[in-house]
C-alpha cells in the first residue's frame, strides 16, 4: 500500500505565453505520502499544484493520476477524474451563497448523487472532525478565516478525494488562525490522507512531510527528507531560500 | 480580442448593411400600378396625418372618448365615400408623413402638405384642395414692432422642421434665423416665450390660434408664390396613378361645391367646444391611456428584453466561435445606433417586408434594444463572480451547468438584479421615443393634450409628474426586494 503509486508527474511543462513557468519537472507522489513544496514567489509552485488536477492545462509532459494521463483525456473523463482529488485555495473560495453544510452536500450530492441524507450525514462528520458543528447552518461570511479554512478542507474531503492538493493554506490567516488549521491538515496526514501542500510553514513540513520539493524558476531544484532538506540543502538557492525563511521566524 | 473573433464580427456587420441595403432595394422597385384595386380590394381607405395642425387636423376629447377632426379628416372621408370604402386613420409625426406612404404604411398622406416640386421628386400628389396661404403669428405685445412681414428682417422665426414654411423664411426674410421643430404647440410655446420673434404657420393654422389665445396676432405673409406653395394636396406613393385619378375626382367636387368652407366652418365648431375646458383633468383619459401604454411597452420590452439578453449573453460563453462573434456584432451594432433610429427602421424598414402595427414594431424595436444591454448586464454579473469560485466549483468536479447554477448564477443575480431593475426604469422613459411612429404613449398623448388645449407648458408638467411616480414607484418597489435579498444572505 504504502509503495502505490498515486501521481507521477513527467516532464510538465506548462507556458503563459512566451514566459516558461513550469520547466520540465518530474516528480511521484505515493500513496499516504505528504510531500511539500517550497520556494520563492514566482516560482511556480500554485501552477505547479494546479497542473495536477488541469485546472491549468500543461503545455507539454504527462500527469500520470492513478495510471490515466490526465492531459490526454476528454473533458468529461476529467470531470470524474478531478472529483477524486480536493483542493484547498489560499483564499478558502467557500460559497457565499450557501450555508456550510451546503457547501459541504453540494458536490457529493450534484456529482456523485448521494442522497440529502447520506450527504448531510457526511457532512455533519466531517464538520465534527475539523471541530465547526454547531457552524452548519451558517453562511461563510460569518465565520473567521481559520474556521472558513477549516470548512473549505471538510468540503474538499466531502468527496472522499484519494488526493488533497492545498496552496498555502494558512498564508491568508492571522498568525492566531495558523495553528487551528495545520492541526487539521495534521490530523488528515496522520489517518493516512495522500497530501501535496504548497506552505512555507517549516515546522508542519518538517513534523509532517515526507518529502520536501524545492522550486524555483520553474525548476525543481532538490528533493529531500525534511531534515536533510532544510539542515543540509545542496542547492545554492535552495541554501539561500531556506537561510531567508529562518531568519523570519 | 482574438483575431479570429474580430474577422467574425467584421462578417457580421457586414451582412447587415447587405441586408439593409437589399430591403431598401426591394422598397425602391417599381411595381405595376394596382393601388386603386388595392384600396377597393381591402375596402379601406389608410390615411396618414400628424393631428397637431388645426384646423386642418387635432384631436378632440368627445364624451371621453379621443378623435381626429379636421378639415382633412373631413376631405378624406369624402374621399372614402365616393370610393365606397371604409377610413382608416393614423397618425404620426409630420415629418414621417411622406416616409410612410413610401413604404406602404398607408395608401395616402393627408395633413396640410404643400406639393412643391422637391416633394413631387418622390411622392405623387392629387390636384390641390385647399389654398391657405402663408401668415405669421407674433404676439399681440409685439403688434406695433411687427407691422407688416418687412419689420421682420434679422428676426428669429419659427417654423416646423420638414416643412414648407421653415424653406420660406430662410428664403425670402433677409437676414433672418430660422428655427426649426417638430411640433407646432411647441413653436407657439417658444414665440409665447419670447424665444422666436415669429412663427411661419400656414393661414387657417394662424387664425385658428388667433381665435383661441388673445395673446396671439396674425400678419400676412405678403409672400408671392406658386400655388404649389401655398395649396394642400394629397400624397401618395409614386406610381399610384390609378388611386390618385378617383381622388381628384372627389377633388373636383369639393372644389366646386366649395366644401371646404363648410369643413373649416365645422372644425372651428370643434375648436370652440374645445376650448371650454382646458383644465388638465378634463384630459386624465388621455394621459390614462399614455400611461397604459408606456408601462405596457417598458414590460414587454423588459421582458423580451432579458430572454434575448440572457439568449446572448449564453452565447457569448459558448465555444463556437461564430456564436461568440454574433452576439458580440449584435451588442455593439445596437449599442452604438440610437434607439429612435432603430425604431424607424423597424417600422418602416423592416416594414416593407413585412408590415407590422405601429405598437408592435415598438415594442420589438425596445426589446431588440433592451436585449443587448440586458445581455452586457447579464455578462458583467457573471464575468463579476470572483475566479475563485469556479476554480473551487471544478476542483470539486461540478459540472459546467451545475456550476452555472448554483455557484455563479446566485451570486451573479445580485449584481445583475439592481442593473437589471434600472434598465427597466430607463426604458420607462427611453420608450417615449416610439411616440415617432404614431405609439399612443405618454408623450404621444401629452402633445395631443397641448395641441388640444393650446396649453404649452401645463402637459408637460403632468408627464413630467407622471414618469416620475411611475420610475419612483418602481425604484422604491426594487429596492425593497433587493433588501429581502440582502437579508436571504
Ligand atoms: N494565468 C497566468 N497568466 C500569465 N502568467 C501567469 C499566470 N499565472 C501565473 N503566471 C506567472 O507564472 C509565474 C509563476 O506563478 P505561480 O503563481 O505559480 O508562482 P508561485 O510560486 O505560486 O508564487 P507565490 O509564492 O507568489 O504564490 C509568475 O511569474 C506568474 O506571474
Ligand atoms: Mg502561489
Amino acid at each position: 500500500m504504502q509503495d502505490k503509486t498515486i501521481l507521477e508527474v513527467n516532464h510538465l511543462s506548462k507556458k503563459f505565453g512566451n514566459t516558461d513557468v513550469l520547466k520540465d519537472i518530474d516528480g511521484t507522489v505515493k500513496s499516504g505520502e505528504v510531500i511539500c513544496v517550497i520556494g520563492p514567489s514566482g516560482a511556480g509552485k500554485s501552477t505547479f499544484l494546479r497542473c495536477l488536477n488541469l485546472l491549468e492545462k500543461p503545455t507539454s509532459g504527462e500527469v500520470n493520476f492513478e495510471g490515466t494521463d490526465l492531459t490526454s483525456v476528454d473533458d468529461k473523463h476529467l470531470v470524474n477524474l478531478r472529483e477524486r482529488m480536493g483542493m484547498v485555495f489560499q483564499s478558502f473560495n467557500l460559497f457565499p451563497n450557501m450555508t456550510v453544510i451546503q457547501n459541504l452536500k453540494l458536490a457529493p450530492m450534484r456529482v456523485k448523487h448521494v442522497s440529502d441524507e447520506e450527504a448531510e450525514k457526511t457532512g455533519m462528520h466531517l464538520l465534527g472532525l475539523v471541530g465547526l458543528q454547531e457552524k452548519a447552518h451558517v453562511y461563510p461570511s460569518s465565520l473567521s478565516g481559520g474556521q472558513q479554512q477549516r470548512v473549505a478542507i471538510a468540503r474538499a474531503l466531502a468527496m472522499n478525494p484519494e488526493v488533497m492538493l492545498f496552496d498555502e493554506p494558512t498564508s491568508a490567516l492571522d498568525p492566531e488562525m495558523v495553528g487551528e488549521v495545520l492541526e487539521v491538515m495534521q490530523k488528515l496526514a496522520n489517518e493516512g490522507m495522500t497530501m501535496v501542500v504548497v506552505t512555507h510553514e517549516m515546522g508542519f513540513a518538517k513534523e509532517v512531510a515526507d518529502e520536501v520539493w524545492f522550486m524555483a524558476d520553474g525548476y525543481i531544484l532538490e528533493k529531500g527528507k525534511p531534515e536533510d532538506l532544510f539542515d543540509h540543502p545542496q542547492n545554492d538557492r535552495a541554501k539561500d531560500f531556506i537561510g531567508k525563511i529562518i531568519q523570519n521566524v | 480580442m482574438k483575431k479570429s473573433v474580430k474577422t467574425i464580427i467584421q462578417i457580421g456587420l457586414l451582412l447587415l448593411a447587405l441586408v439593409t441595403f437589399t430591403a431598401w432595394q426591394t422598397s425602391n422597385a417599381s411595381e405595376a400600378d394596382n393601388a386603386l384595386q388595392r384600396v377597393k380590394q381591402r375596402g379601406e381607405l389608410i390615411m396618414v396625418t400628424s393631428p397637431d395642425y388645426p384646423p386642418y387636423e387635432f384631436q378632440v376629447n368627445k364624451n371621453g372618448k379621443s378623435r381626429i377632426v379636421g378639415m382633412d379628416i373631413d376631405v378624406a372621408k369624402k374621399v372614402a365615400k365616393d370610393l365606397h370604402v371604409k377610413l382608416v386613420i393614423k397618425s404620426m409625426n409630420f415629418d414621417s408623413l411622406l416616409v410612410a406612404i413610401q413604404t406602404g404604411k398607408a395608401d395616402m398622406a393627408i395633413g396640410g402638405i404643400n406639393p412643391t416640386a422637391a416633394r413631387r421628386q418622390s411622392v405623387d400628389f392629387s390636384k390641390i384642395y385647399y389654398s391657405g396661404g402663408q401668415s405669421f403669428l407674433i404676439n399681440s405685445s409685439d403688434v406695433n414692432k411687427y407691422k407688416s412681414v418687412k419689420n421682420l428682417k434679422g428676426a428669429t422665426i419659427g417654423a416646423q422642421t420638414g416643412t414648407l414654411q421653415y424653406g420660406l423664411a430662410k428664403k425670402k426674410i433677409p437676414n433672418s434665423t430660422v428655427k426649426g421643430m417638430d411640433k407646432s404647440t411647441d413653436l407657439v410655446l417658444a414665440l409665447k416665450t419670447h424665444k422666436i420673434d415669429a412663427l411661419g404657420i400656414e393661414k387657417p393654422s394662424a387664425e385658428a390660434y388667433v381665435k383661441n389665445d388673445p395673446s396671439l396676432k396674425m400678419i400676412s405673409s405678403g409672400y408671392h408664390l406658386d400655388k404649389n406653395e401655398v395649396g394642400a394636396a394629397i400624397a401618395f406613393k409614386k406610381g399610384s396613378g390609378s388611386l390618385v385619378n378617383a381622388v381628384n375626382k372627389s377633388i373636383d367636387q369639393i372644389q366646386k361645391q366649395h366644401l371646404t368652407d363648410q369643413y373649416l366652418a365645422s372644425a372651428g365648431k370643434y375648436m370652440k367646444v374645445n376650448t371650454v375646458n382646458t383644465s388638465m383633468w378634463h384630459y386624465w383619459t388621455y394621459f390614462a391611456k399614455g400611461v397604459e401604454y408606456t408601462i405596457l411597452i417598458s414590460v414587454v420590452a423588459t421582458f423580451f428584453g432579458v430572454l434575448i439578453g440572457v439568449v446572448l449573453a449564453l452565447m457569448r460563453f459558448s465555444k463556437q466561435k461564430w456564436l461568440r462573434g454574433l452576439a458580440i456584432s449584435y451588442t455593439e451594432f445596437i449599442r452604438g445606433t440610437p434607439l429612435m433610429v432603430q425604431v424607424m427602421f423597424v417600422y418602416f424598414g423592416i416594414g416593407v417586408v413585412i408590415n407590422i402595427p405601429a405598437l408592435i414594431s415598438g415594442m420589438i424595436a425596445v426589446s431588440l434594444n433592451s436585449g443587448a444591454y440586458v445581455a452586457e448586464i447579464i455578462r458583467g454579473g457573471i464575468n463579476s463572480v470572483a475566479k475563485g469560485q469556479t476554480e473551487a466549483a471544478e476542483s470539486l468536479g461540478l459540472s459546467k451547468g451545475d456550476m452555472m447554477r448554483f455557484v455563479v448564477l446566485p451570486q451573479a443575480f445580485k449584481n445583475i438584479w439592481p442593473a437589471l431593475g434600472n434598465e427597466f426604469i430607463s426604458l420607462i422613459k427611453e420608450s417615449s421615443i416610439v411616440s415617432i411612429i404614431g405609439v399612443t404613449d405618454l408623450i404621444y398623448q401629452l402633445n395631443i393634450v397641448r395641441a388640444d388645449t393650446y396649453r404649452g407648458v401645463i402637459p408637460i408638467f403632468v408627464a413630467m409628474v407622471l414618469y416620475f411616480i411611475m420610475t419612483f414607484a418602481l425604484t422604491r418597489l426594487l429596492n425593497h426586494y433587493e433588501g429581502k435579498m440582502k437579508h436571504a444572505g
